[in-house]
């Protein structure tokens, strides 16, 4: 037979080749065909027609028997097609795309293939011809085998089809039994969880349920229920025993005649000689096991559940994306295209160019060697240089041989979009732009398998139903766009849709759920930073955890792959809008522009495409620059924090450098975050040639490689996020890092020390109340606020609470029903008012100053800036007088029984921060008091001095500017006038000392400032008693202790 | 909490059991006895009706097959009625839809 000539085995590699690339255009062309649908373009047909036809040709020649058969009869229906015989509907060409499936799938093994079953198809493809027969029979390319059939089971009845697809790629067939009570329920597991995390190992090809197992209503609960599974997976023997819970003599291997072994029998048997393996592949015995089914009713094939069919061929996504539908294991053979290809083919006149390029080289060398002989120094220059010329041509020529058009891979994503969409029930077009731009084949390869991931998320979580579509004004179909273009020495490779866009608040959500991102950390983020985040392990937009898909499972794992293509990628998304993803990356990985850096004489090299800025800290700015948050550094770069890592700690080399000495600092980018790498010294940008590590030194995440350089020494390559993480750096550690280092710093800016608590108003409007206000905290919903006689209340602790919301009084946002909402519950002059507000909320004991102009109204006392965010300050009594004045200020007066305002008593404050002296001021007035208030002692005195037979009472701060308050207590109690003035320090310090000084001093009492009711109890105490209080003592007296 | 509601239908051979919870080992107790009584008063039509229950674990699969199997000795059939797409997906894998109609929210 001619196949066994060896002289013809290159004529059997030329005629694969051919094969291929017909192959290659078939699918596209058949998808324009459908497209078409009855307006058939001939052409197109013809292309299809002649490529099937020179298959079968060569086949016939070459004696490839099956694969001449299914060429013919694939050939016999275009050519029904091409002569307007047969509309190409959806499932015409859904049967061709299948019989070149496996036309693909025979010329990959040809030496196998005529031991190949193509029955179904040829039968398929047959009924197409035959024509006469209804539709329905058409779709049907089955025919049902059962497996596992025993005495004690019935077995399972598969197609026959989907059993030989399953097979495809060198995967393996269970039977698994389980028992629904003993391996799921005693477990503590639930039967989704199970069967959903069983497809992230394979594809569920058929299930049957022992429905007698289950037993009925009237008997006692059973104790098994069994579900038989059948299931393809890449896992052999040995792994599917860890992958399944269930005892391994419930598993079962199922031959490629359906018979079935245990798993004992199966491991022998592959230990065993070729032989056994070859006796299973005869498929007379799959023949016999059908035929003994073949009176039984073709079914057609039921849709699988979506499932992930786990592909060898993408090894580094198998797991990670287990609700992929892919209900037609057809759809399964698409990536297999991206399998490695051991040849390329070439344009003639680069190989030429080569030629010429190595000619060149010799004659190079040859008059180098004579100029060194001759000890020609200018002979040996100039033929340096015509190396040095010749060596980049070379170069430049030799990547452009392995460089290959995108399309390659994009080739492979109209069927795919195509069979995806018919999946889900959407409509989806895909645009396919620049798919001319070449490529470096490594990254290529690279490539198909993050590409496919985010294609089918595209589909799959972008595109809305044409419904969905519909009722949002968009068109029916989505539009799903891949677009490939050269930038700045890069290739930018966009995937977008104008499907329903990411939340970025779900991501960040999720992120923080997952313990990934800091609340704070987030509050600081932009949209797309958040957005950026589902690029982290575990972090994805589903709604429900069972959910195990959402958009950005596995988008950590697309961005490792990237990675290790030199590759980055960027995140845009407007909700409704759609989404787009770019990526960027470098033409080839071979030769890479790096950065040299030396630490006492060795060098490094960091690739340039992670290197952002150099920085020369001088020593005199250490200080200011270099910045420790715990035990890390940090470096303020303009307005930003960077963590630092310095490369000597981190490699553990010996370090010289003393703290506080100038240093070199390289700002690199590991794609997730930034950093700075302390390094000794830095030196030129050179191309290098990467090397790969060797063994012994594989498994060190530090190094990406060595290479070597100019003078023959070896440099290696640093890994710059394997530094990081060998540094204990993530891109958590770095955002929390930075975060709390401005946190800190917020905590060194001046002003006052204030407790706050944070809330939110409307939707990220940011707002803040002092804690000491706040007795209590309550969630509500929006339903259990009443609204009674044009007021806001709520039951609360068994009476009405009136309730309050900014929006009451000042001019700010509503709050929305999105959010989550609280009520502050505030004690205000004996009686509690709650203040509607929403989450996140926050507790911040901090340092700092007030804005009490820019943003000052009825309501807000000031802005500050918290954590990045401008933040109100709420003046919860002004908004309390003015929402409720009654209560607010007639209120104490009614308990009191007191003289009118106008006869009020009088005290002094002294205070040096305005927020404290307005908040206390407002305190004391709604006890029904005049204040007269001063912003220090000094100002204070000359109040006292000039009012002295009017004031009651006085409350001093300690901390004061010009006059603090212990002196002002000293000249009070020294001035003859005031003996028996009562004087009470507030103060943010209350330590024993403290208060022993002020009571030295002669103040009456201490008090802490952020303990509002001590404060006002000790005012008021003090009024009563004062000389100058209120007349007659005695009755008011009684009446103070009651509001206490 | 497995607050159990019936509707009986005109006819007294339909009737909806309507699960307040999850179909889960610890409720479906008081199901099946409800189910019992529902057919010994001659129910043969019976609906479940899912709009309420997140989740069905192993027990509760079982005690939907062994209505299955009582309904149909009598002749009668089962349904189920606004499953969550969880629950849809778990019994259309396990092939359950086969046997018996089963039908989602939407």
């Amino acid at each position: 037979m001619a196949m066994s000539d060896t002289n013809s085995d290159d004529l059997v590699q030329d005629y694969l080749a051919e094969c291929q690339e017909h192959l290659a255009t078939i699918e596209n062309d058949l998808l324009l065909i459908e497209q078409a649908g009855a307006e058939i373009d001939e052409q197109l047909v013809n292309r299809v027609f002649r490529a099937a036809h020179s298959i079968k040709g060569g086949a016939g020649f070459f004696d490839l028997t099956k694969i001449r058969e299914l060429a013919h009869q694939t050939e016999n229906v275009l050519d029904l097609v091409r002569s307007r015989q047969m509309t190409p509907t959806p499932e015409v060409v859904s049967i061709l795309l299948m019989a070149f499936d496996k036309l693909r799938e025979m010329i990959a093994h040809y030496r196998e293939s005529n031991a190949s079953d193509i029955a179904e198809f040829v039968e398929a493809l047959a009924m197409l011809t035959a024509d006469n027969l209804p539709p329905d029979r058409k779709a049907s390319v089955t025919e049902r085998v059962a497996v596992g059939a025993s005495a004690t089971s019935a077995g399972i009845e598969v197609s026959a089809f989907d059993l030989g697809q399953a097979r495809l790629g060198g995967k393996s067939v269970f039977l698994i039994r389980y028992d629904l009570i003993h391996d799921i329920q005693r477990l503590g597991k639930q039967p989704y969880q199970v069967l959903k995390s069983l497809m992230e190992y394979g594809t569920i090809l058929e299930t049957v349920f022992d429905l007698d197992s289950a037993g009925t209503l009237d008997d006692e609960p059973v104790n098994q229920l069994l579900l038989e599974v059948l299931f393809a997976t890449p896992l052999g023997p040995e792994l599917i025993r860890q992958a399944v819970d269930v005892p391994s003599e419930r598993v079962r291997v199922v031959a490629k005649n359906g018979s079935i072994q245990s798993l004992e029998e199966a491991e022998a048997a592959a230990r065993a000689p070729v032989a056994a393996a070859k006796h299973g592949k005869s498929s007379k015995s799959v023949k016999s096991a059908k035929s003994a089914k073949a009176a039984e009713p073709a079914r057609p094939a039921e849709p699988a559940m979506p499932v992930e069919a786990a592909q060898p061929s993408e090894p580094a996504i198998p797991v990670a994306e287990p609700h992929v539908p892919e209900a037609n294991p057809k759809s399964a053979l698409a990536p297999s295209v991206s399998s490695v290809e051991s040849t390329i083919r070439l344009n003639v006149t680069l190989l030429d160019s080569l030629m010429t390029l190595a000619g060149e080289l010799v004659l190079s060398r040859n008059q180098l060697n004579e100029s060194v002989a001759r000890q020609d120094e200018r002979g040996i220059r100039s033929g340096a240089q015509r190396i040095h010329l010749v060596t980049s041509e070379l170069q430049e020529a030799v990547t452009l041989t392995r460089m290959q058009p995108v399309g390659n891979v994009f080739a492979k994503f109209p069927r795919l979009v195509r069979d995806l969409a018919r999946d889900l029930g959407k409509e989806v077009q895909l645009k396919i732009e620049g798919a001319e731009v070449e490529l470096d084949k490594t990254i290529l390869e690279g490539l198909s398998d993050p590409l496919t991931h985010m294609v089918r998320n595209s589909v799959d979580h972008g595109i809305e139903p044409p419904d969905k579509r519909a009722a949002a004004g968009k068109p029916r179909s989505g539009t799903i766009t891949l677009k490939a273009a050269h930038q700045a020495g890069q290739v930018v490779i966009e995937i977008s849709d104008d499907g329903k866009g990411l939340d970025a608040e779900k991501v960040a959500a999720s992120a923080l759920s997952k313990g990934l991102v800091t609340r704070e950390a987030l509050q600081a983020m932009t949209e797309r930073e958040k957005m950026s985040l589902i690029m982290l392990p575990g972090v994805s937009t589903a709604q429900k955890l069972s959910d195990v898909s959402g958009r950005g499972v596995g988008m950590d794992v697309v961005k490792t792959n990237l990675d290790k293509l030199g590759g980055k990628i960027e995140i845009d998304s407007k909700p409704g809008h759609g989404t787009t993803l770019r990526i960027k990356l470098p033409l080839t990985l071979a030769i890479i522009p790096s950065l040299l850096i030396s630490h006492r004489g060795e060098r490094f090299a960091i690739p340039q495409v992670n290197v952002g800025e150099l920085i020369r800290v001088r020593a005199e700015q250490v200080k200011e620059r270099i910045d420790h948050v715990g035990d890390a550094e940090v470096l303020i770069l303009r307005d930003r924090l960077v963590p630092l890592v310095r490369l000597a700690e981190v490699l553990n080399l010996d370090r010289e450098e003393s703290v506080g000495a100038a240093c070199n600092v390289v700002l690199v980018d590991t794609g997730a975050f930034e950093y700075g790498l302390v390094v000794d010294k830095l030196h030129d940008t050179v191309e290098i040639v990467v090397k790969p590590l060797g063994r012994h030194l594989k498994g060190l995440p530090d190094y990406a490689g060595a290479t070597i350089l100019g003078d023959g020494r070896v440099a290696v390559i640093l890994d710059i996020a394997g530094l990081a993480a060998r540094a204990g750096l993530t891109a958590a550690v770095a955002q929390a890092v930075t975060r709390t280092e401005a946190t800190d710093r917020e905590v060194e800016g001046d002003g006052e020390t204030y407790a706050l608590l944070l809330f939110e108003n409307g939707p990220g409007e940011a707002c803040a109340v002092p804690i000491y206000m706040v007795s209590r905290i309550e969630r509500v919903r929006a339903a259990q606020i009443e609204h009674l006689g044009g007021r806001r209340t709520m039951q609360h602790r068994g009476v009405s609470l009136p309730v309050v919301t900014l929006s009451d009084v000042a001019s700010v946002g509503q709050l929305a029903d999105s959010q989550a909402w609280v009520v502050i519950v505030f004690e205000h002059a004996g009686r509690l008012v709650g203040l509607l507000a929403a989450e996140p909320l926050d507790m911040i004991e901090t340092r700092l100053t007030i804005d009490r102009v820019t943003l000052r109204q009825r309501g807000i006392s000031g802005s500050t800036v918290l954590k990045g965010k401008t933040t109100l300050i709420v003046d919860i009594l002004e908004l309390v007088e003015d929402v409720a004045p009654a209560q607010a200020v007639t209120a104490p007066s009614l308990a009191d029984g007191a003289a009118p305002p106008a006869a009020a008593p009088t005290v002094l404050l002294a205070e040096d921060s305005d927020f404290f002296r307005g908040q206390i001021k407002r305190l004391i007035e709604a006890v029904g008091y005049t204040v007269m208030a001063a912003e220090d002692g000094q100002a204070a005195w000359e109040l006292l001095d000039q009012h002295a037979g009017e004031i009651a009472a006085v409350a001093t701060d300690i901390e004061m500017p010009r006059m603090n308050g212990l002196d002002l207590t000293r000249r009070i109690r020294a001035d003859g006038r005031f003996p028996h003035l009562p004087v009470i320090a507030i103060s943010t310090l209350a330590g024993d000392e403290e208060i022993a000084r002020g009571m030295a001093a002669g103040v009456t009492e201490y008090r802490v400032k952020l303990n509002k009711d001590e404060v006002i109890e000790s005012i008021r105490r003090a009024v009563e008693d004062s000389p100058n209080g209120p007349a007659p003592r005695g009755a008011s007296g009684m009446k103070a202790e009651e509001l206490v | 909490m497995n607050d159990l509601e019936q509707e009986q239908k005109q006819e007294q051979k339909q009737a909806v059991v309507h699960p307040a919870g999850d179909v889960v080992a610890a409720s479906i107790g008081e199901l099946r006895h409800e189910m019992q009584g529902l057919m010994s008063a001659g129910v043969q039509e019976m609906t479940v009706d899912l709009a309420d229950v997140r989740m069905i674990d192993s027990r509760g699969i079982g005690l939907l097959i062994s209505a299955h199997n009582s309904l149909r000795k009598l002749g009668g059939t089962l349904a189920v009625v606004h499953a969550s797409k969880d629950i849809l997906d778990l019994l259309h894998t396990m092939r359950i839809h086969q046997h018996f109609s089963v039908s989602g929210d939407e």
